[in-house]
């Protein structure tokens, strides 16, 4: 079936169209809305997308790979994303990143972030990009199993 | 040594929600802001000698004017971007004062003509997006903003979709018009910036949230604080191996050591303090025997060949690896290197791979020398001050901590 937005994403699309003065300006917009609608983003959602703001597909496609978090391919697993930046790597992310790798690679998805802006809290981490922070391996084990 | 004025009301229970903000002063400014024209807020925004909290510190009201002196459609865009590690400042205001940063907006629109405002919000930041959004609804709700406000301001929150460089004014401006976020060629005269050709105020979160205590009580009372040439305060932040790490607001001119023993409680489990990354990561570093004087303002940090940055400090304890230290920095600009320009785009990736070779302890004096030359290629001919910033960066760590990296040469 191709991709159409859900009513609920169409009442907002409504909303933000009238809130720029171009329609490429949407795209970010949109592909977000795709994102959290499908997921990930489908190739026929940023056919859509190309249609809806009258822009090329190539320029959509473009955007959308430029940018870390948008996701064109589905998860397989649920994501845990670890902080790898120095505020964190002084406060032991690496230990962290071993302990997810070694029990819980199998389950979830584990990749490494760059500063999530939450250095008071390091180390730190994501699941289903919710923040984690202050994390000991008790506490990952805690959570994951509780999850 | 903690002196609140932004944040004054972060620690009041549910003081996001608006009954609550109301309660303690938020939107008070706004009558005042409305009894002056326009261009005497901005005057007084100059008087205030209030400077950008993004990083770069430029005067406040210098960018208002520019803006302002253009007629027609015009807008206001708010950065709370903040990817620049070790800084984690703005996220305190979109979670703890969101109406402050409303009420700021409403006056940087109202001091330049502007009816539309953009605030664009690091994608990773969506629980703060969340609650801003609902500060926004409120806002719409008794006509602080919207149509039937008394000065019309329509607010819009732009979600990034993680992209370092993006905190870049004229990149996240591009990243807002819907294109990749690729830094634009600087003019060689003072101009606003221009979203889709019309001029635009590009400003820091906590920059706004300044505004409405001005308004409010003049000029003189924000000049009580801070020095002669940085007044005010800033929500500096300590993060990396220290016991209390956190955001404190403090005036500027504080003595960093003094702020770190205070605020801080000191160096984790009781180390000695080897140096500190003052301003965020693309600041710098400070040996520990320079930091004896050094206070937390441009002019001091400046005159100690560093600089206050986003105020974000980054304290490394004495047992730190300083060739892993700048690893990791250097893993991070390799990654986040938007690729338009070649010594940027090649420079962060030789210099990263260079650093494993010290990593490894096979390095050899000629890779001491290639990052030296890298670094110098970096600097200065590139479209942004990423390049120049990563060059900064380990210039830093050579001229203070250079006998680190000689003993992993073979
Ligand atoms: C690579 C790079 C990243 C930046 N990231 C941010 C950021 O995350 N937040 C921010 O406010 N300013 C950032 N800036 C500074 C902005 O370009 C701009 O100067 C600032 O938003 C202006 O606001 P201010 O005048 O209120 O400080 C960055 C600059 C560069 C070169
Ligand atoms: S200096 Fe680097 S980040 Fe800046 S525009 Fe050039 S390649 Fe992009
Ligand atoms: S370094 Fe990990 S959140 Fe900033």
């Amino acid at each position: 079936m191709s991709f159409s937005f859900n009513n609920d994403n169409n009442r907002k699309i409504d909303l933000i169209r009238k809130r720029y003065p171009e329609k490429k300006a949407l795209i970010l917009p949109l592909l977000w809305l795709a994102q959290k609608q499908e997921s990930y983003i489908r190739e026929d959602a940023m056919q859509f997308i190309s249609e809806f703001t009258e822009m090329p597909y190539m320029h959509v496609y473009s955007v959308a790979t430029f940018y870390t978090m948008f996701r064109l391919k589905k998860p397989e697993k649920r994501v845990i994303e670890v902080c790898r930046t120095l505020s964190c790597a002084l406060n032991g992310s690496e230990e962290i990143k071993q302990h997810l790798d070694s029990k819980y690679s199998d389950k979830f998805e584990i990749v490494e972030v760059e500063c999530m802006g939450a250095c008071s809290g390091a180390p730190m981490c994501t699941l289903d990009g919710k923040y984690i922070e202050n994390l000991t391996p008790n506490m990952i084990d805690e959570v994951l199993n509780a999850n | 040594m903690q002196t609140k004025i932004v944040s004054k009301n972060f620690e009041i229970p549910q003081s996001h929600t608006m009954d609550v903000a109301l309660k303690n002063g938020r939107y008070a400014s706004l009558d005042r802001l409305f009894t002056n024209k326009p261009q005497e807020v901005i005057d007084v925004i100059s008087k205030s000698g209030l400077r950008g909290k993004g990083g770069g510190g430029a005067g406040a009201a210098g960018k208002w004017q520019l803006a302002s002196d253009h007629d027609g459609i015009k807008y206001v865009v708010v950065n709370a971007d903040e990817s620049e590690p070790g800084t984690f400042k703005d996220r305190q205001i979109l979670a703890h004062d969101p109406h402050l940063l409303i009420e700021g907006i409403i006056a940087a629109c109202y001091a330049i003509g502007s009816n539309t405002s953009y605030i664009y919000i690091r994608g990773e930041y969506e629980e703060f997006s969340d609650i801003l959004q609902s500060a926004i609804d409120e806002a719409y709700e008794k006509n602080i903003l919207g149509i039937n406000a008394q000065y019309l301001v329509d607010i819009t929150i732009h979600r990034g979709a993680g992209a370092y460089i993006c905190g870049e004014k004229s990149a996240l401006l591009e990243s807002l018009e819907g294109n990749r976020g690729h830094p634009r060629l600087k003019p060689h005269t003072p101009q606003p910036e221009f979203y889709f050709g019309e001029p635009t105020l590009v400003t820091n979160v906590e920059t706004i949230a300044s505004v409405p205590f001005i308004i409010e009580n003049g000029a003189d009372a924000y000049r009580a604080y801070g020095t002669d040439l940085s007044p005010g305060t800033l929500l500096f932040a300590l993060s990396g191996n220290i016991t209390n790490p956190g955001v404190y607001e403090a005036e500027f001119g504080v003595s960093m050591l003094e702020y770190i023993e205070t605020m801080g409680g000191g160096v984790k489990n009781g180390k000695k303090l080897k140096a500190v990354i003052p301003g965020g990561a693309s600041t710098p570093i400070l040996p520990a025997s320079m930091l004896k004087d050094a206070r937390l303002d441009y002019e001091s940090l400046k005159s100690l060949g560093s600089a206050l940055g986003t105020g974000g400090m980054i304290v490394l304890d004495e047992d730190v690896s300083m060739v892993k230290a700048l690893k990791n920095l250097l893993r991070f600009y390799h990654h986040e290197s938007c690729g338009q320009c070649t010594p940027c785009r090649e420079g962060t990736s030789w210099v990263d791979k260079t650093l494993d070779k010290f990593i490894a302890k096979t390095a050899t004096q000629e890779d001491l020398e290639i990052l030296k030359s890298v670094s110098g290629t970096m600097n200065g001919k590139t479209i942004c001050v990423f390049a120049p910033a990563v060059s900064g960066v380990i210039n830093g760590f050579l001229k203070h901590f250079e006998n680190e990296f000689l003993e992993c040469i073979v």
